[in-house]
């Protein structure tokens, strides 16, 4: 830019001056933040708190009525105040809108901080190198926490759930298969069917082993069972997210392998699927995250245990939501902290999953958008 | 079916301009690879069937001899000589509790949704959703232990003011000196699961209203506030219902969480919701699984039996209606 205009003002020296203009003063309205209005805001947004607070504190008021019957209004009246001195009239809407899912949001996360503070405080007390590494043979509700543990419960639940994964994955895969490189008829009805299954009730399906197989008298209690019984649940969520993952890989790429002449089994082996990979590995990853906390479906079909095993085949196996379960229904302190232990090794196993799932999404974003780029020139031609 | 095509084309008089190309596969392997991608979509539509099959044949026993008294009475008596199973207060129960749950969850989630679309800025939505996904994460038998030791003590102190302030209205009506396991705690359980299903179901359809109507909305002089109620919430009206009947699916089908937190009583509440006695289908299967009779067995197959085509019929509606929503699916 800078070449052109010397170029330009070499040839011909009195040409007008191409230095960019002043910015007028009143230049982008939108952006101009009055301080009064600052403040203002600011003030709005911190004084009901902090009235409440000082009032709360010196009257000794219990906090749901703090909260209910001082701050809540006064925040409200506060809000719409501001409101009329931006907006004017119609500013009261506008202020009690943002008010409102300002509030709502901070209470969805103070819920879900509660929840992810008290299980890592609580659990962080009981975990211990024993609490991991030990079974639950000998211990009664009473024990004291030095011994015994989750150990026998992470083995069942990492063999049950890895059978179910590698069932599946490849059925999961082949519906989302069906779904995007096929021309069923079915696959509209089938895309609804998946969606509504998502939503079949944990019990349901456990009720659903135990009396095709359990009552049966085909197998007891048995490791096998559960993983059965997970199966349609985490079904769903393999072919759903699959789907999307194979959705996203671009019509060319498949239409390329085609034309060179490959049959349509190897251009999805060896283009769609290598394309859609981290999509992939996504949909396997929440899928197990979905399930690894499943507690009514295995209660129902593989019962709990305390000595640790191995044989998914017979004999009833512990799981960690079994295991949870169990201690919670005890009622006593002590196993109340072993349910917070094994909650929080759940807990960390689900972050673990997630993370990874989080990783492998973020990957996967970058290639869609190499993908798109990729594609634009030829769309523009 | 290409050739009929060309000749209705030809005759019509139009030369085969627009010919279709239909490719099918000729080699054995890619009859393979098609046949077995579709037997597997079968598969999944004959797992739905096979459940509703079993659990039919195994309740089959129980609903002949109650009728339709299986769903509306509100007896459930396991003595051999006199066996009476009938589900009714579960079943009201678990319509109460999800409805408590979905009148928390739903202003919530919808808040969530905006904040994350219209008013975070990139970095704080982006954190928000990992939040969001987090939480539909959480496993409900650790919602249960947190219900039952942290939050049941809470809610039932919200519960007894509620009870002390507006006792007069009847469904804050208490008559015992108990407030924990009510519906209105396992409704806030409920509600803390639902909350990231109908917020991340919102939230996507947020993201895909068309810009242009909202910013012509804006120009035209309306607020945020109408631009809501009247732009967004319209356009995007048919997904949000359907993530609201999707969360509500979710709810009735919770067992484990509503096991810890609520008080199963075989008696019908119809809407006193800080009392202690409430129902739920899934956590009855639960509680009296373990030493059930034989009959008992029967009666609770039909009781998983309704839960199913209930939640089935629900979340049917609700993946239609998402689907139709969302239409760039397609």
């Amino acid at each position: 830019m800078s070449d052109i205009a010397n170029a330009t003002s070499t040839r011909q020296p009195a040409s007008p001056d191409l230095s960019p203009v002043a910015r007028p003063a009143n230049a982008e309205p939108w952006k101009r933040k009055d301080r009064a209005q600052v403040v203002g805001v600011s003030l709005s947004a911190i004084l009901p708190a902090l009235f409440t607070w000082f009032f709360g504190s010196t009257l000794a008021l219990d906090a749901t009525v703090a909260v209910v019957a001082i701050f809540l209004p006064l925040q409200l009246v506060a809000s719409a105040a501001m409101g009329i001195r931006i907006f004017g009239r119609r500013g009261i809407a506008e202020s009690l809108l943002i008010t409102a899912t300002v509030l709502l949001s901070l209470m969805v996360s103070v819920l879900l901080l509660s929840v992810l503070w008290s299980v890592i405080s609580a659990g962080a007390q009981t975990i211990s190198w024993t609490f991991l590494g030990q079974n639950n043979v000998y211990i009664s509700p009473t024990t004291s926490l030095e011994y015994g543990g989750v150990g026998h419960s992470i083995i069942g639940t990492l063999l049950i759930v890895g059978l179910t994964t590698l069932v599946t994955v490849p059925f999961g895969i082949a519906i989302a298969v069906y779904l995007t490189e096929t021309r069923g008829k079915a696959r509209g009805a089938i895309r609804v069917l998946i969606q509504a299954m998502s939503g079949l009730p944990s019990v349901v399906a456990g009720l659903f082993v135990y009396s095709a197989l359990i009552a049966t008298g085909i197998t007891q209690y048995a490791g096998w069972a559960g993983s059965l019984a997970l199966l349609p649940l985490m079904l769903p969520t393999v072919a759903r997210i699959a789907e999307e993952a194979l959705r996203l890989v671009p019509a060319e790429y498949r239409n390329g392998a085609l034309a060179l002449g490959a049959p349509a089994y190897r251009a999805f082996l060896q283009v769609t699927l290598p394309a859609a990979k981290t999509g992939i590995i996504t949909a396997v990853l929440l899928g197990i995250a979905r399930i690894i906390g499943e507690t009514a479906p295995l209660l129902l079909t593989t019962f709990a245990a305390n000595n640790t095993s191995f044989n998914l085949f017979s004999g009833s196996m512990s799981s960690l939501p079994t295991y949870l379960y169990q201690y919670i229904s005890n009622g006593n302190d002590t196993s109340t902290q072993r349910a917070w232990g094994a909650a929080l090794v759940v807990l960390i196993l689900v972050g673990i999953l997630f993370t990874t799932a989080r990783v492998f999404g973020r990957a996967k974003k970058t290639t869609s958008k190499s993908l798109t780029k990729a594609k634009s020139p030829r769309k523009a031609n | 079916m290409a050739q009929s095509k060309n000749a209705a084309a030809t005759e019509n008089g139009v030369s085969g301009a627009r010919r279709q190309l239909v490719t099918k596969p000729f080699s054995r392997a890619d009859k393979i690879f098609y046949r077995t991608s579709s037997v597997a979509a079968y598969i999944a539509v004959s797992i739905v069937a096979l459940i509703l099959i079993f659990l039919l044949v195994r309740a089959w026993p129980a609903l002949e001899k109650q009728g339709l008294n299986f769903v509306f009475g509100s007896t459930w008596d396991s003595t051999p000589e006199k066996a009476i199973f009938q589900i009714g207060p579960m079943l009201w129960g678990s319509l109460l509790v999800s409805l408590i749950g979905l009148v928390i969850a739903v202003p919530m989630a919808l808040a969530v949704a905006y904040f994350i679309e219209f008013m975070a800025n990139k970095r704080i939505a982006k954190v928000a959703t990992v939040l969001i996904d987090l939480l539909a994460a959480l496993p409900s038998v650790v919602i249960g232990l947190w219900g039952m030791v942290v939050f049941s003590p809470i809610a039932a102190h919200w519960s007894e003011l509620l009870n002390q302030t507006l006792g007069w209205i009847p469904i804050f009506a208490n008559d015992t000196e108990n407030f924990i396991g009510s519906p209105f705690i396992a409704g806030w359980i409920v509600a803390v699961m639902i909350v990231p299903i109908i917020a991340s179901v919102s939230r996507e359809i947020f993201s895909q209203i068309d810009r242009d109507l909202i910013n012509g909305s804006l120009a035209l002089g309306a607020g945020k506030a109408s631009t809501f109620f009247r732009v967004i919430l319209p356009t995007s009206g048919g997904g949000v219902v359907g993530g609201i009947l999707l969360g509500l699916g979710r709810a009735l089908g919770e067992t484990v969480a509503i096991f810890f937190v609520l008080n199963l009583v075989f008696d019908i509440n119809w809407g006193q919701i800080i009392a202690p006695k409430g129902g739920s289908v899934a956590s009855m299967i639960l509680a009296k699984f373990g030493e059930a009779t034989a009959e008992e067995l029967n009666a609770l197959m039909a009781s998983g039996l309704v839960l199913f085509i209930v939640t089935l019929l629900v979340n049917w509606l609700a993946a239609a209606i998402v689907a139709k929503a969302q239409p760039w699916r397609k």
